[in-house]
């Protein structure tokens, strides 16, 4: 029988519904597992966007997010977010840079992170990659969104628009 | 009985299965050995109309290598490729005058080009694929994602959409249905369809549902065939002469070739034959999602059994939402009476495709 | 039958009486309010800014009050197993667990709190049974919410594993509200029987309305070994140090990470998984907070009128 925790609050995660903790294969067992995270996490916020196994990007993606928006929530001068961060970040320079940077930067977002599928190189392990990247950084896009307005079916369907509409006014 | 009731040539589609194929074919069979009068016309037909395509073949292939023949000695052309991404340094490329062609270079860039590009710009002017070069030059190559740079490839496609119905017209109708295709008017993406004029022995039909879908997959399994569009230019009496079992091209030739130096441009896919002022797009296996939407009856002065078929099509690869679709069919259904409001049909008469026009009118539309 | 409607129209006047005491009270306030608008002080000003931040504050106390609620109201949260989520069905046992709160006052008590439920039983005399004790579990979610309690009866330890929605029971009283170190207190089995021993004939003991919930801050010693579970390795904080009774080789195994642990407490998506997020909870409470408020009010008033009864003639 299940029931839920109250001592915590935490707000939704936007990015997915999956929740269920992946084991991350490791000899070290849990303990591994965490430490895996804790450097892909100190790497993310360092240098912002980092190349990863699928797998291990979107447990990480996961994890920043939770932990960005309980940051966001309590405050850079909570004992409890300083804790938090003492235990996740591994370089003290990053946690000077979560409370004066990334916090004020993120304080009216929900979503802190965006994941992005990384094709892999042939030939070579054929795992599949991801890129995890922190939302508003200085980077050039990742992937760009072009809009081909004369394409075939958008010339279509403006024209088929426009003759809606004057159908619609004739009447 | 049946032939009264669904003119159009059974085609199954693959689901039907192998028995429903095998059914048509012993059908098919039956007819033609039956022993009626009108049932032995019709494989007369049939066999005649076989046979003028055949010429029409010959003649093409004889042309074309007596033109190859003509070209002597073999010379060099400086082609010179300009990538789209400018990062890119452009290719220079030694081709051979009046033999090598764009789809020649795209061999030798990747694999990728020569299965997209649709259409190459010669010194900035649409040129056909099979065109070959005749000078040294600056190529660029368009793909289907590239019509915001270069909206011609739009028109191409249309055209090339058109033509290809006119195949699947030829080929669709049953033997005993004398077919004669007409013209189709200039390609236009706004009206929405598509477009095939064709002179068809019924008095006054219209298709059904189930024939118009016949009509749809006949015309995706032509384009699904790949196949190039050849191009060739003849002289006019050449083309009077392909053409002789064709009353409404033979009347169309001599206008054309006054307005073009005494010169017709010939298409040919597969083993049908067309003429067409071009540009066409590199094959037909650019064409993806298509449906053959409505024919209707057209008034005429040359005959009173003219009838437009319309249909609309996207390129390969191209995803578009079920209902956005169906909104685009319901669309090409109305009759498109884009013809009409330009009271000389383009046709093949009136200089099919200035393309150069037609650049410059999106251009300008879009100026405005 | 005439004496039933006698006691109706009874209510029924005292209904009315209320009523009347209540609109007397409400206009002896209206005068005060006039009285005060006699000398106006000037109306302040307030910019778009400060409204909005007011707007904000006035936001957050209505969340937070709402986001309060899951303590008094645990078993409404819904399992948080995004397997077994399922909204609709949610909302179903929710309004079966207010149906039920309407018939049976069902009060707020923790783990450690002293509860007494009287509920139907077919083999007690008089098909009625009392039970006092300790509580030492409170678990599941939504109608399967159940506690257990713990007391020493006739020198011998009994536990009974309630639903808290079960319909045999008649009256849930709590005789002392508080709390304990844990959120769980099984270790009392392991504890000496004055630890979980409770007078069942205990009075109810009140505290003033709207303090906090005190924590009885007890520390239990535990018997020597053997125990039921090795505790030395649960962290428990109501326990008393316990590794003068250990072995070496067990004070040594429950000094390993393994047993410890010590980044569960940091483990944010273990955290996310076991609890369900601010957002749906505010739903949640919103949805059955004017139901219980309605049932308080009710209860308050029955209360009140219970206590107007007419003092019996003493012979």
């Amino acid at each position: 029988m299940n029931q839920a925790k109250i001592l915590n609050l935490v707000a939704k995660l936007k990015h997915t519904n999956n929740i269920k903790p992946r084991k991350l294969k490791n000899y070290r067992g849990p303990e591994g597992r965490i430490a895996m995270l804790q450097k892909s996490l100190t790497a993310l916020l360092k240098y912002e966007r980092i190349e990863l196994n699928f797998n291990r990007a979107d447990e990480t993606r996961a994890y920043a997010e939770i932990f960005m928006s309980q940051i966001a929530k309590q405050g850079s001068q909570n004992q409890k977010s300083i804790d938090m961060a003492n235990f996740w970040i591994l370089e003290n320079q990053i946690i000077y840079k979560l409370f004066n940077v990334l916090v004020p930067r993120f304080s009216n977002d929900v979503s802190y992170t965006n994941l992005y599928h990384h094709p892999n190189v042939y030939p070579g392990i054929l795992r599949p990659k991801a890129i995890l990247e922190l939302k508003n950084n200085s980077f050039p896009k990742v992937s760009s969104s072009i809009k081909n307005q004369s394409s075939v079916e958008n010339i279509l369907l403006k024209e088929s628009h426009k003759r809606h509409f004057i159908d619609v006014i004739t009447q | 009985m049946e032939s009264t009731v669904c003119p159009v040539r059974h085609v199954p589609p693959s689901s039907y299965g192998r028995f429903r194929n095998a059914c048509c074919a012993t059908l098919r069979f039956q007819c033609r050995f039956s022993s009626t009068d009108s049932q032995k016309a019709a494989a007369q037909t049939a066999a005649i109309k076989s046979e003028w395509r055949r010429r029409r073949n010959v003649i093409f292939d004889n042309e074309k290598q007596r033109q190859q023949s003509e070209i002597g000695r073999i010379e060099k052309v400086a082609v010179k490729y300009l990538p789209w991404d400018k990062d890119e340094a452009p290719i220079e490329m030694r081709m051979n005058k009046h033999l090598s062609t764009p789809y020649d270079c795209t061999k030798h860039l990747t694999e990728d080009y020569t299965k997209t590009v649709c259409l190459a710009l010669v010194d900035r002017r649409p040129w056909d694929l099979q065109k070959p070069f005749e000078q040294d030059c600056e190529l660029e190559l368009i793909t289907m994602a590239h019509s915001n740079k270069s909206p011609v490839v739009n028109t191409a496609f249309w055209r090339s959409c058109s033509l290809l119905m006119g195949c699947m017209v030829e080929a669709s109708f049953k033997d005993e249905i004398q077919v004669y295709l007409h013209s189709f008017p200039k390609p236009d993406l706004k009206s929405g369809s598509f477009t095939y004029d064709a002179v068809i022995d019924l008095p006054d039909w219209k298709p059904t549902q189930a024939e118009l879908r016949a009509m749809s997959a006949a015309f995706v399994k032509l384009s699904n065939q790949e196949s190039f569009m050849e191009r060739l230019e003849v002289s006019e009496e050449l083309a009077l002469d392909m053409f002789q079992d064709n009353p409404f091209k033979n009347k169309q030739i001599p206008n054309i070739a006054q307005n073009h130096n005494g010169k017709i441009v010939l298409y040919r896919i597969g083993d049908f034959i067309d003429i067409s002022q071009g540009p066409m797009v590199g094959s037909t296996g650019i064409i993806g999602k298509a449906t053959i939407a409505s024919v209707h009856k057209v008034e005429s002065n040359e005959t009173d059994r003219l009838y437009r078929f319309q249909g609309v099509a996207l390129p390969k690869g191209t995803r578009l939402n079920h209902f956005a679709w169906s909104v685009l069919e319901k669309d090409a259904r109305k009759f498109n009476d884009l013809a009409s409001v330009t009271p000389v049909r383009e046709s093949v008469t009136s200089a099919p495709t200035e393309v150069v026009s037609d650049e410059e009118k999106e251009r300008s539309s879009a100026a405005n | 039958m005439a004496m039933s409607v006698r006691v109706r129209l009874g209510s029924q006047f005292r209904n009315i009486m209320r009523v009347c005491f209540h609109e007397n009270r409400h206009m002896s306030t209206a005068e005060i309010v006039v009285e005060k608008s006699e000398n106006p002080k000037e109306p302040e000003r307030i910019s778009l800014e400060e409204q909005q931040r007011l707007n904000d504050i006035a936001k957050n106390e209505r969340m937070e009050k709402l986001l309060n609620m899951r303590f008094a109201y645990q078993e409404f949260l819904p399992d948080p197993n995004p397997k077994n989520r399922n909204t609709l069905k949610e909302r179903l046992e929710r309004r079966d667990m207010l149906a039920r709160r309407s018939n049976v006052e069902i009060p707020e008590f923790y783990v450690g709190s002293l509860v007494a439920v009287m509920h139907s039983d077919p083999h007690a005399p008089g098909k009625n049974n009392r039970f006092m004790g300790i509580c030492i579990q409170k678990i599941g979610a939504g109608l399967r919410a159940s506690f257990i309690l713990r007391n020493f009866i006739d020198g011998e330890g009994v536990e009974i594993n309630f639903d808290m929605y079960d319909p045999t029971i008649q009256r849930i009283d709590v005789i002392r509200l508080e709390k304990r170190l844990d959120e769980e207190l099984f270790y009392l089995r392991d504890a000496p029987p004055e630890y979980s021993t409770f007078p069942v004939d205990m009075e109810p003991e009140y505290q003033p309305e709207g303090s906090a919930v005190p924590v009885n801050e007890i520390k239990v010693p535990l018997k020597p070994l053997p125990w039921l579970v090795k505790w030395e390795r649960m962290g428990m904080k109501g326990i008393r140090d316990v590794t003068s009774m250990l072995t070496e080789k067990r004070l040594r195994m429950s000094k390993l990470k393994q047993f410890n642990k010590p980044w569960e407490k940091y483990d944010l998506l273990k955290m996310y998984s076991e609890t369900i997020p601010i957002e749906d909870q505010v739903e949640i409470f919103s949805e059955i907070q004017e139901k219980l408020h309605e049932l308080e009010q009710h209860r308050y008033k029955m209360k009140r009128s219970r206590n107007f009864v007419k003092p019996t003639k003493m012979g």
